[in-house]
């Protein structure tokens, strides 16, 4: 009896616990159809959001023309829990995005990306400008008022040292680069580095051809004159040491770079080690917490909207709660569903930004080997049947209504010049979905049943579904569609390796470099998974590759484009969603496709009184 | 004995070893740590693929990197340990000192807690056997246990903290719900006090009406926000501890015991005064609290053996007690007189990320009601879900003590039920509870992924799950043979304790 009693009891308790359970605060999206509209975002901008707020409305995808005095506030930002490593974020072991978007408010440099990832000039540090085609040579000019947080001014020294440390010339006795920088792009482009006096703040830079990616080759660059200091060298010393190769004596120089920055996680170094160009300054550091970056008293330039901006490194399944709460102000949570129900449920709190970001989902055939390796027919007959309309309206446009299918590889949809790259590359062939006509190409290659194994590197419940809906309308066209998932798609020994897939559904991350597409399409490039080899598009790379005029480039990469559909080197399926909430009273925040994240513009944000 | 623990000193060693080996060989096949470059479309990701290839000795075989590794380990044996970096070349052994520590003051408080409170609760129960208390208690326990925490822990921030954030703005208490939580106290204190029928109806009563008038008055003393005890409610509630705990550990009718728990009161109260305004900005900081404890312990331990008399045992027992929770209300006290200063610098106090604010600045006993705000909702969280463990546990071993034949002789040759409870049941209950208390602080080390993650708190649960999605074999290593070591020793620990409880077991 006493028995009885109590399971019902507890049948009446699980229930309830169950019917709580639905109230807890989750998707709950079906009461947002219809009712959002967008707007109040300039055309192009990746991020939209309604009901921000602007001191100054931004005219085009740039930072606006802000005029803000420093409030004495704090603004908690997260952008994921992935720590914070170290000031000097230029070697492979630091350079991430999460670093940089410290390290980027704290030294600036001649330029920033804009929200859809166009590279935009920073004319209040200093201006730049080709003087010569032939040889390529650019010339850079530092503001005169730009000064270290120290005092030192910032010179062609600093970007000597810059140059230096993406040199691989400069090796040690073992043959190895004497810096452990994060690239050797400069070294290799402009063998001599930058030409001017160390002290002044005029410098040219001559390539030994013209490059496509010339304007982001010279940046923000970490502080000579501690470097010399740290290597008991007159800063002139370490100039002509750097510019005679002279490695010995560059030795201490270039231990202090690869490691003199570099602290256990919560300690910083020194103050007077780091320096700073930027509105913030490197202030506190909790390991596994928070950073914080405060105002720079002795910046240049106007001062940071709020004082304090805190890093925080949380976990983006918490961010909504932490939003709602007050202990993030902005915040990056995952781009489901699922969150933007909740951020539309604080819309009188928090502002829901929603945009792209510049990663981008396709389907590359195996060109080694498999049914479509020599057949361009059946590239064909698969691409027709892929219903990439549906897979977006199914799982991209929940998250983000604006979302389209993505019909380019080279230029994604939020950018400038994508409606013409498309209209120029792309007849729209596979915008409908044509079973029919699939089978019938099937049919006449005698390949009906033909198994396609789609890789990818699982667990992704996208993916997963992506395959479930490709298997459904291509099984009718008489392919055999097999979801290849697994763990280790993309590592060594794994299916791309050894080519046991038909296609692979993947995305690339896209670093607004132009050239950066010769890796994927180019013959025998490193990340030509596919063994795809076509010799107009690797001779239209080489012309991009040292192409510098905006107008050239848009039309060889159209010729790229127009080979690639033609070949049918993949399938482009669409850009992935991002989603971004902001404190409703905090003004300025926008969001970014770029990788430097919503904090791109943190030194306009200020809380509205 | 000696010979026996060197002899399980040395199996730990290889059992460390083997226990190495293996992780290591299956954290490096167990990922891709040049995933995330692989789908870089950025121009130099080759160079960077190189350089991490390079730099963590990726073309290397699994032999020669876990010997890599094992030599820098090797080097503790002289003095100079190296754990390694990770993947961002950060040194693993400073990973490890602040993870270690984040995840001590994380899970510490909420495992002594939970321990405290499973074996009082279990005791209760199991004495109480089949009766309604020991149903509700096993139900709620084992909801609480059922739980998945990161749900609980989702909730728990809504309720708990958002909740309880936006009503302390302007805490009121509505009709309806101080009608619930009289109507909740009315039938859970008659259950927990048991009794006749009628006794039951009586408490119940008692209790909701008690209610009715304590939650207005609170709210008119806007305690939400204002709270506080003073001199008179602590010497009060005192007192009424002094009583209690006599009551419960030796009888009333044992006068001297009463006296001595009396006294220890009576020196608080002037304690209290004496050290209010050393207590105001504690030199030291807790240092000097821990300190004021020790010399409140030894002061009940002097009264209780000076004016103890015959009974000079449970005399310094409950002095002790008194002086412990004596000691605990007075620490209350003062932080409720820091509340509203701390309110003032932190409007929404209970936190839902984080181990402390940053950049919060206060006097001591703010930034401890900052650490402590953010401790409430994990601490709660772990505690409610592993206090069943102990609850159960202390549950049958008590019940299977107190089903002996010597608890059957005590009870004839007339002891006392109290004794035959506390001295005879309980003691000999507790051997088989050692061994998971000793496992649990073992496991403690380990952390609880979920929770730190939930709570943004970066622990060593945290660096084993961030290495392991980076196929990164240092942290991993470095918590393998940090938890394995624990658990090691404290297994030894548990035997070597067990052989100290139990004169039934020699080694």
């Amino acid at each position: 009896m006493k028995l009885r009693k109590l399971s019902a009891a507890t049948a009446i308790l699980a229930t309830g616990a169950l019917v709580l359970s639905g109230c807890t605060p989750d998707g709950g999206n079906d009461d947002a159809d219809g009712e959002e509209t967008t707007n109040g975002a300039s055309s192009g901008d990746a991020g939209m959001a309604e009901g921000q707020q602007f001191t100054t409305e931004p005219e085009d995808t740039g930072k606006a023309d802000t005029d803000l005095e420093t409030k004495d506030d704090e603004i908690s930002v997260s952008l994921g829990e992935t720590e914070f490593i170290s000031y000097n974020g230029f070697t492979p072991e630091s350079y991430s995005t999460y670093n940089s978007v410290v390290v980027n408010r704290v030294l600036e440099g001649f330029g920033y990306w804009g929200t859809d990832n166009v590279w935009y000039r920073n004319e209040d540090f200093g201006s730049y400008e080709v003087t010569s085609e032939d040889p390529f040579t650019v010339e850079y000019t530092i503001g005169e008022d730009v000064t270290w947080s120290d005092g030192t001014p910032v010179t062609v020294a600093d970007y000597v040292l810059d140059w230096a440390y993406q040199n691989a010339e400069l090796t040690n006795s073992d043959a190895e680069p004497l810096f452990n920088g994060i690239s050797q792009t400069y070294g290799e482009r402009v063998p001599e580095g930058p030409q001017g006096d160390p002290e002044g703040k005029t410098f040219t830079i001559e390539y030994t051809e013209p490059y496509a990616d010339w304007e982001i080759m010279v940046n923000n660059a970490l502080p000579a004159h501690v470097v010399a200091e740290q290597s008991d060298m007159e800063l002139s010393e370490l100039v002509t040491a750097i510019r005679d190769a002279d490695t010995e004596a560059l030795e201490p120089a270039a231990e202090f770079w690869n490691e003199g920055w570099f602290t256990d996680p919560g300690t910083l170094p020194e103050e007077e080690l780091m320096p700073v160009t930027g509105p913030y300054k490197i202030d506190n550091w909790q390991a596994g917490e928070s950073l914080t970056v405060s105002a720079n008293e002795e910046y240049w330039g106007t001062g940071p909207g709020t004082e304090r901006l805190v890093y925080r490194f949380v976990n983006d399944g918490q961010h909504v709660q932490a939003l709602e709460n007050g202990d993030l102000n902005v915040a990056l949570p995952q781009a489901t569903v699922d969150t933007r129900g909740q951020l539309e449920r604080l819309q009188d709190q928090v502002v829901l930004h929603e945009g792209e970001a510049a990663t981008w989902e396709h389907l590359d055939f195996n060109f080694n080997d498999g049914a479509f390796s020599d057949s361009l027919e059946m590239r064909e007959a698969f691409a027709m049947c892929v219903p990439r309309q549906q897979i977006v309206s199914n799982l991209i446009e929940p998250v983000n209504p604006e979302a389209t299918v993505l019909n380019a590889r080279e230029s994604l949809s939020f950018e400038d010049d994508y409606e013409d790259i498309v209209a120029e590359s792309y007849d729209g062939t596979y915008d409908e979905v044509d079973v029919e006509g699939a089978r019938e190409i099937l049919e006449a290659e005698d390949a009906v049943g033909t198994e396609v194994r789609i890789g990818y590197s699982g667990p992704n419940p996208r993916r997963t579904d992506t395959v479930a809906e490709i298997k459904a309308s291509c099984d009718e066209a008489g392919f055999e569609i097999t979801d290849a998932g697994s763990e280790d798609f993309f590592a060594p020994g794994g299916a791309l390796e050894t080519g046991d897939y038909e296609v692979a559904l993947f995305a690339w991350a896209g670093s607004g470099q132009v050239v950066s597409g010769q890796n994927i399409y180019a013959t025998d490039r490193p990340q030509n998974y596919g063994g795809y080899s076509n010799e107009t598009v690797d001779d239209l790379f080489n012309q991009l590759a040292t192409t510098e005029d905006e107008q050239e480039q848009q039309e060889l990469i159209v010729g790229i484009e127009q080979e690639l559909w033609g070949d049918l080197f993949g399938i482009p399926l669409y850009v992935h969603p991002q989603l971004s909430g902001s404190d409703i009273t905090i003004s300025n925040v926008r969001d970014t496709a770029s990788q430097d994240q919503i904090v791109w513009n943190a030194e306009q944000w200020q809380r509205a009184e | 004995m000696y010979s026996y623990v060197l002899k399980r000193l040395l199996s730990a060693v290889l059992v460390l070893f083997g226990a190495s080996l293996l992780v290591y060989v299956l954290v490096i096949n167990s990922g891709d740590p040049l995933l995330e470059l692989r789908e870089s479309n950025a121009e130099n990701a080759d160079f960077l693929i190189q350089q991490r290839i390079e730099f963590m000795n990726l073309d290397e075989p699994w032999y020669s990197r876990y010997w890599i590794w094992l030599s820098g380990v090797l080097g503790c044996a002289v003095g100079s340990c190296d754990l390694g970096t990770n993947i961002n070349g950060q040194d693993v052994g400073a990973m490890v000192a602040t993870s270690a520590s984040s995840t001590l003051r994380l899970v510490f408080l909420a495992t002594l807690l939970s321990i405290i409170i499973g074996i009082l609760t279990g005791i209760v129960t199991a004495i109480r056997q089949y009766s309604s208390l020991d149903y509700a208690v096993s139900f709620i326990v084992f909801l609480f246990f059922s739980l998945p925490v990161f749900w609980a822990a989702v909730l728990a921030k809504d309720w708990m903290g958002i909740t309880y954030n936006n009503w302390l703005r302007e805490p009121q208490f509505s009709w309806t719900q101080i009608l619930i939580v009289a109507g909740i106290a009315a039938i859970l204190v008659p259950l927990i006090v048991g009794g006749s029928a009628r006794r039951r109806l009586l408490t119940g009563a008692a209790m909701f009406c008690f209610v009715l008038v304590a939650m207005p008055v609170l709210e008119a003393l806007n305690y939400a926000r204002e709270p506080q005890l003073g001199p008179a409610v602590i010497t009060a509630i005192g007192i009424a501890l002094a009583f209690g705990l006599t009551a419960l550990l030796s009888g009333l009718k044992n006068r001297r015991v009463l006296y001595c728990a009396l006294i220890v009161v009576g020196l608080g109260l002037v304690s209290y005064y004496a050290t209010f305004w050393l207590l105001i900005e504690p030199p030291g900081g807790w240092l000097s609290i821990v300190g004021l404890f020790l010399v409140a312990i030894a002061v009940a331990v002097i009264v209780g053996r000076t004016f103890g008399g015959h009974a000079k045992g449970q005399a310094v027992a409950v002095s002790v007690l008194t002086a412990v929770l004596y000691s605990v209300l007075v620490l209350l006290d003062h932080f409720m007189r820091a509340w509203p200063g701390f309110l003032g610098l932190k409007p929404r106090p209970i936190a839902t990320i984080g181990s402390s604010s940053p950049n919060f600045s206060g006097d001591f006993w703010q930034v401890s009601l900052d650490q402590g705000t953010q401790l409430l909702l994990p601490t709660t969280i772990l505690m409610l879900v592993s206090v069943a463990t102990y609850t159960r546990y202390t549950r049958s071993s008590m019940l299977e003590a107190v089903n002996q034949d010597y608890i059957r002789t005590a009870r004839a040759k007339g002891v006392n039920e109290r004794t035959v409870i506390f001295k005879h049941a309980f003691r000999n209950s507790m051997i088989p509870v050692t061994t998971i208390v000793a496992f649990d602080f073992a496991g403690l080390i380990g952390g609880s992924v979920v929770v730190e993650q939930v709570f943004g708190w970066t622990g060593m649960g945290d660096m084993f799950v961030t290495g392991l999605g980076n196929a990164d074999p240092a942290p991993v290593m470095a918590f393998t043979l940090i938890t394995g070591a624990a658990a090691v020793l404290f297994n030894l620990i548990a035997d070597l304790m067990y052989a100290v409880l139990d004169p039934r077991i020699r080694v």
